[in-house]
C-alpha cells in the first residue's frame, strides 16, 4: 500500500477515535445533566413539602388561638384541616426521601414534631370546652416543649437549608460537568481540525510528489521518444542507404552486363573468323564464324596455339611461318590481308586471307585480335 | 498529379531499376519498351523529363528523340545508352540532339543529378 495512502488512513482514524471519544463524553455528561436536572427537580419539590407543612402548620397555628379565643367550632374546623394538610405535605416529602436514608430521617423527625402538635392542638381544643382561659393555659404551656410551631420551623428550615446546601453542590457539579462537556467538544473540534489539516496536508504532499513523478515520467518517456525517434531516423536513413546502395550495384552489374553483352554480340555479329589471342598467341576467344569456318567448338579452341588451326603461307618457301605474327604483336602495329591456310576438325585446309590487330591497353600490349576471310574454297586432301 | 518522367528502354532490368530509383525519389516515372508507346504516351500527358537509351524495340532512340523533341521542344531529354560514343562524337553531335548524354555505366547518383538539373526536384 502506497505511504500516503497509509498515513490519511491513520489520520482517518485518529480522527474518528477524537470523533468517538468526544461523543462518549459528552453522552455521558449529558446522562450526568439530566440525572442531576431530575435530582434538582426532586429536591425542589422536597422543600416545597417542607415548606407547604410549615406554612400550614402557621395556619393551624392561628386559627387554633382563633379558636381558643371565640371558641367558634369553624375555627377548630379551620384548625384541623391545616393539621391534616400539614401531615399530608409530610407524608408527600417522607416518600420523596425515601431513597434518601438521611433526609428520609429528618422528614420522619419533622413529621413526629407535628404529630405531637397535633396531639397538643387536640388538648387546647379539648380544654376550650372548659373555657378560653384553660385552653390559653394549656396552649401557653404546650409552647415550651419541643412540640411548639418554632421548633417545627426550625426543624424544617435546618433540613431546608440541607437541601439548598445540595442544591448549591449540585449546582456547581453540573456547572463542572457542563463546562467539561464545552471543553471537550471544543477541544475534540479543534484536534479533529488539527488532524483535518494533517491529511489536506499529506494529500497536498502525496499529489505534489505524484505529479513530480508524472512529470520526471512523462520527461523520461519523451526522452525515450527521442531517442526513439532519433534511433529510428538513423536506421530509416541507414535503410535508405543500403537501397540506394544496393540499386547502384544492381544498376552497375546491369550496365556492365549490358556492356559485355553489346560487345560480344558485335564480335559474334561479324561473318569473318575472329580469334583473341593472349600475348603468347594462344586463343582465349572465338567468334561463331570460327566454328562454322573450322568445325571446332570454343571448348576445342581455347588456350590452345593459334598455329593450331592457321598458318601463313610462306612467301617463296614452304616453312610455315608464325614469326611474322609474334614480330607484329611485339611491335604493337597491323599485319594486314596476309594470305594464310586454316585447317578445319576434318584436316581440310582452306585458303584464308589474315588480319592481326594487337590489342593495346594504354600503351601496352595484351594480346591480339586475327580476323580470317575466307579467299576461296579450296579443299586439299 | 506531377507531371511524369517517361524512360524509354528495351531492357526490362533497366527500365524497372531507373523506375525504383527515381519513384524512390518522389518523381512519378512511366516505363515503355517501344518508341511508339513512348510517343503516345508522350503526347497524350506532356512529361517533365524523358529518358531514352538508343536502341528501342521497333525503333532507333535517336529518331524517336527526334520526332518527340519536334513534339516537345521544351520537353528535356536524356541519352542514356550503353553505346560508349567517342566524346568528340558526343560534343559535336549528340549533345546537339539530346539535353544530356549518359553512359550507363555512370552511377545512380549521377543520373539523378543530371534528372534534378533538368526536371527540378520531384
Amino acid at each position: 500500500m502506497d505511504r500516503a495512502i497509509r498515513r490519511i488512513l491513520l489520520f482517518f482514524g485518529l480522527i474518528s477515535a477524537v470523533l468517538v471519544g468526544v461523543a462518549v463524553v459528552a453522552v455521558r455528561n449529558i446522562n450526568r445533566s439530566a440525572a442531576g436536572a431530575d435530582w434538582v427537580n426532586h429536591t425542589h419539590a422536597v422543600i416545597l413539602e417542607i415548606n407547604g407543612a410549615v406554612s400550614d402548620g402557621m395556619e393551624a397555628e392561628g386559627d387554633l388561638r382563633t379558636y381558643v379565643m371565640t371558641g367558634d367550632p369553624r375555627d377548630r374546623g379551620a384548625a384541623r384541616q391545616d393539621l391534616a394538610r400539614m401531615d399530608e405535605h409530610l407524608a408527600t416529602a417522607r416518600a420523596l426521601t425515601r431513597r434518601e436514608p438521611a433526609q428520609n430521617a429528618e422528614v420522619q423527625a419533622l413529621a413526629d414534631l407535628e404529630g405531637r402538635r397535633e396531639a397538643l392542638d387536640a388538648r387546647v381544643m379539648a380544654a376550650r370546652a372548659a373555657g378560653a382561659d384553660a385552653a390559653e393555659r394549656v396552649l401557653v404551656a404546650g409552647e415550651g416543649d419541643e412540640a411548639s410551631l418554632a421548633a417545627i420551623r426550625q426543624a424544617a428550615g435546618k433540613l431546608t437549608d440541607e437541601e439548598m446546601q445540595l442544591l448549591a453542590e449540585r449546582d456547581t457539579v453540573a456547572y463542572v460537568q457542563a463546562e467539561t462537556t464545552r471543553w471537550t467538544v471544543w477541544i475534540g473540534v479543534a484536534v479533529d481540525v488539527a488532524l483535518l489539516l494533517g491529511v489536506a496536508w499529506v494529500i497536498r504532499d502525496a499529489l505534489a510528489a505524484r505529479r513530480r513523478a508524472e512529470r520526471v515520467l512523462q520527461d523520461a518517456n519523451a526522452q525515450l521518444e527521442d531517442r526513439v525517434r532519433q534511433r529510428t531516423a538513423e536506421l530509416q536513413a541507414a535503410n535508405q542507404r543500403l537501397t540506394t546502395e544496393n540499386l547502384e550495384r544492381r544498376w552497375a552489374n546491369q550496365a556492365l552486363e549490358h556492356q559485355l553483352r553489346y560487345n560480344l554480340l558485335i564480335v559474334n555479329s561479324i561473318s569473318d573468323a575472329v580469334f583473341v589471342l593472349t600475348k603468347v598467341l594462344n586463343i582465349s576467344r572465338i567468334n561463331p564464324a570460327v566454328v562454322h569456318l573450322t568445325g571446332w567448338e570454343a571448348q576445342d579452341l581455347v588456350n590452345r596455339p593459334l598455329t593450331s588451326v592457321v598458318r601463313l603461307e610462306a612467301g617463296a618457301g614452304s616453312e610455315p611461318l608464325v614469326d611474322p605474327l609474334n614480330q607484329a604483336l611485339k611491335e604493337g602495329r597491323d599485319l594486314r590481308d596476309q594470305a594464310a591456310v586454316a585447317e578445319d576438325r576434318r584436316g581440310r585446309k582452306v585458303n584464308v586471307s589474315l588480319t592481326l590487330y594487337p590489342l593495346q591497353d594504354k600503351d601496352k600490349v595484351v594480346g591480339g585480335i586475327v580476323i580470317l576471310r575466307p579467299r576461296e574454297a579450296k579443299a586439299s586432301p | 498529379m506531377p507531371k511524369p518522367i517517361i524512360i524509354v528502354d528495351d531492357e526490362a532490368p533497366i527500365r524497372e531499376l531507373l523506375a525504383e530509383y527515381l519513384g524512390g525519389h518522389g518523381y512519378r516515372v512511366m516505363t515503355f519498351a517501344a518508341a511508339s508507346e513512348a510517343e503516345r504516351a508522350a503526347q497524350a500527358e506532356a512529361p517533365r523529363l524523358i529518358i531514352s537509351d538508343l536502341q528501342l524495340e521497333e525503333s532507333d532512340g535517336l529518331e524517336m528523340i527526334a520526332r518527340l523533341k519536334a513534339a516537345l521542344p521544351e520537353t528535356p531529354i536524356i541519352l542514356l545508352t550503353g553505346v560508349l560514343f567517342d566524346p568528340e562524337v558526343v560534343r559535336t553531335t549528340i549533345s546537339q540532339k539530346v539535353s544530356a548524354y549518359l553512359e550507363k555505366t555512370s552511377s545512380l547518383g549521377r543520373i539523378l543529378e543530371e534528372v534534378r538539373r533538368l526536371a527540378g526536384p520531384p
